[in-house]
């Protein structure tokens, strides 16, 4: 993969992607504490704990996760993540996980980003993609995931819930990633 | 053809030496003989399967139709540098701005003896390369990964290392056609007197928005 990538979102802003590195830590702590709170809610870690950034930026290079960022006037502004398992039964699987500050959404930003990890997927020799999002809250990642080629594998009726206690489905997308041949 | 004028080269090849040369004309090709292997295979079409195709391409003004012969005059490889067609998004720079790598392929019996940067760089000798925004498009479903034995994503690395050395280098676009899929790739060469204001003015339409 080569990097940066110069990217022009929507409304002509213009995005640099390119790997994390050890140096983003203040960024993207900056970066996690710019996310709306009920935006973190649903994440699977405290980002705002500085010991769960430290531990991001420690395991770059580790070989089991691959994370971009997005910048816009040196800020990150959104951050995806590949995250393979290397062994066993869903050695061939990869998770994807995305986030986008609101002012960058539905602005093919999540798309750019989806589709480099992708493609970093098919290098790897991934077959299969899963993203997991919860349906009415990461409503710009879920259009994102569909134009890539992404199904709804399942849905888990409300399965989490929002900090005032509102059940929110969770929805299961997966991508076959093509070896050879694609669908044409 | 006369023995090695000025827009030919020798190049040589683990299959022995191969002419390439650049600015064919419509005449000159139909003088040539057309390898077999530029046909319809299993799971393969090549880009051109008649000598024809490369001879309309060469009548068009400012078209660079490249070809690699062996044995004589006979075509084992073939590139086509040419203004994109109108209606193409690529040609809404303006007329004569951009070049598109039509077409480069050589037949399967030479594929492994390196042909295709010798048919590169011919294709770049053209006179105005340097204010030209040269681009090429690689579809997947276009490519012979049954002859190769390679995956996309190997055939993709393989067209950037090919031409990352010429000064393309991959461009990130929302065309819709090479969006489909993943693996399809977009690569430019920005040509050292193009403008700032037309690089820019690339860059939106390589997003398809206009500031």
């Amino acid at each position: 993969m080569r990097y940066p990538k110069e990217v022009v979102l929507k409304d002509c802003q213009e995005a640099v992607i390119r790997p994390l590195e050890k140096a983003d830590e203040l960024r993207l702590r900056q970066f996690y504490a710019a996310v709306p709170e009920d935006d973190r809610w649903y994440m699977r870690y405290d980002v705002l704990d500085p010991a769960v950034i430290r531990k991001w930026i420690d395991g770059i290079g580790g070989g089991t996760v691959y994370s971009i960022v997005a910048l816009c006037r040196d800020d990150i502004v959104a951050h995806a993540s590949l995250h393979m398992r290397g062994y066993g039964c869903t050695s061939h699987v990869g998770r994807l996980r995305i986030m986008v500050l609101p002012d960058f959404r539905h602005k093919r930003l999540g798309t750019w980003m989806l589709l480099d990890l992708i493609q970093l997927a098919m290098e790897k020799g991934l077959r299969d993609l899963r993203a997991d999002f919860v349906v009415g809250v990461e409503d710009a990642a879920i259009e994102s995931a569909y134009k890539l080629d992404f199904f709804k594998k399942a849905v888990l009726e409300g399965y989490v819930k929002d900090p005032r206690g509102k059940r929110y489905d969770m929805m299961i997308m997966t991508k076959r990633l093509h070896k050879d041949w694609g669908d044409f | 053809m006369s023995a090695n004028p000025a827009n030919e080269i020798v190049w040589p090849s683990r299959k022995g030496d191969v002419r390439i040369r650049s600015f064919c004309t419509p005449e000159e090709i139909r003088r040539c003989s057309f390898d077999r292997q530029f046909g319809t295979h299993a799971h393969y079409k090549s880009l051109y399967t008649r000598r024809e195709s490369l001879e309309e391409n060469a009548a068009q003004p400012d078209a660079n139709v490249v070809v690699a012969l062996a044995e004589g005059h006979h075509i084992i490889g073939f590139g086509v540098l040419a203004f994109p067609d109108p209606g193409e998004r690529w040609s809404e720079l303006g007329p004569g701005v951009m070049l598109e790598v039509k077409a480069i392929e050589i037949c399967r019996g030479w594929r492994a003896a390196k042909i295709a940067p010798g048919v590169i760089q011919m294709m770049l000798t053209h006179p105005q390369i340097e204010a030209k925004i040269a681009y090429l498009v690689g579809y997947s479903w276009t490519w012979d990964l049954d002859g190769t034995q390679l995956s996309a994503q190997a055939y993709r690395q393989i067209l950037i290392k090919l031409f990352e050395p010429f000064g393309f280098r991959e461009y990130q676009t929302n065309e819709p056609n090479i969006c489909l899929k993943p693996e399809n790739i977009f690569m430019g060469r920005i040509g050292q007197n193009v403008p700032p204001e037309l690089q820019n003015r690339f860059k939106w339409l390589r997003f398809g928005v206009s500031p």
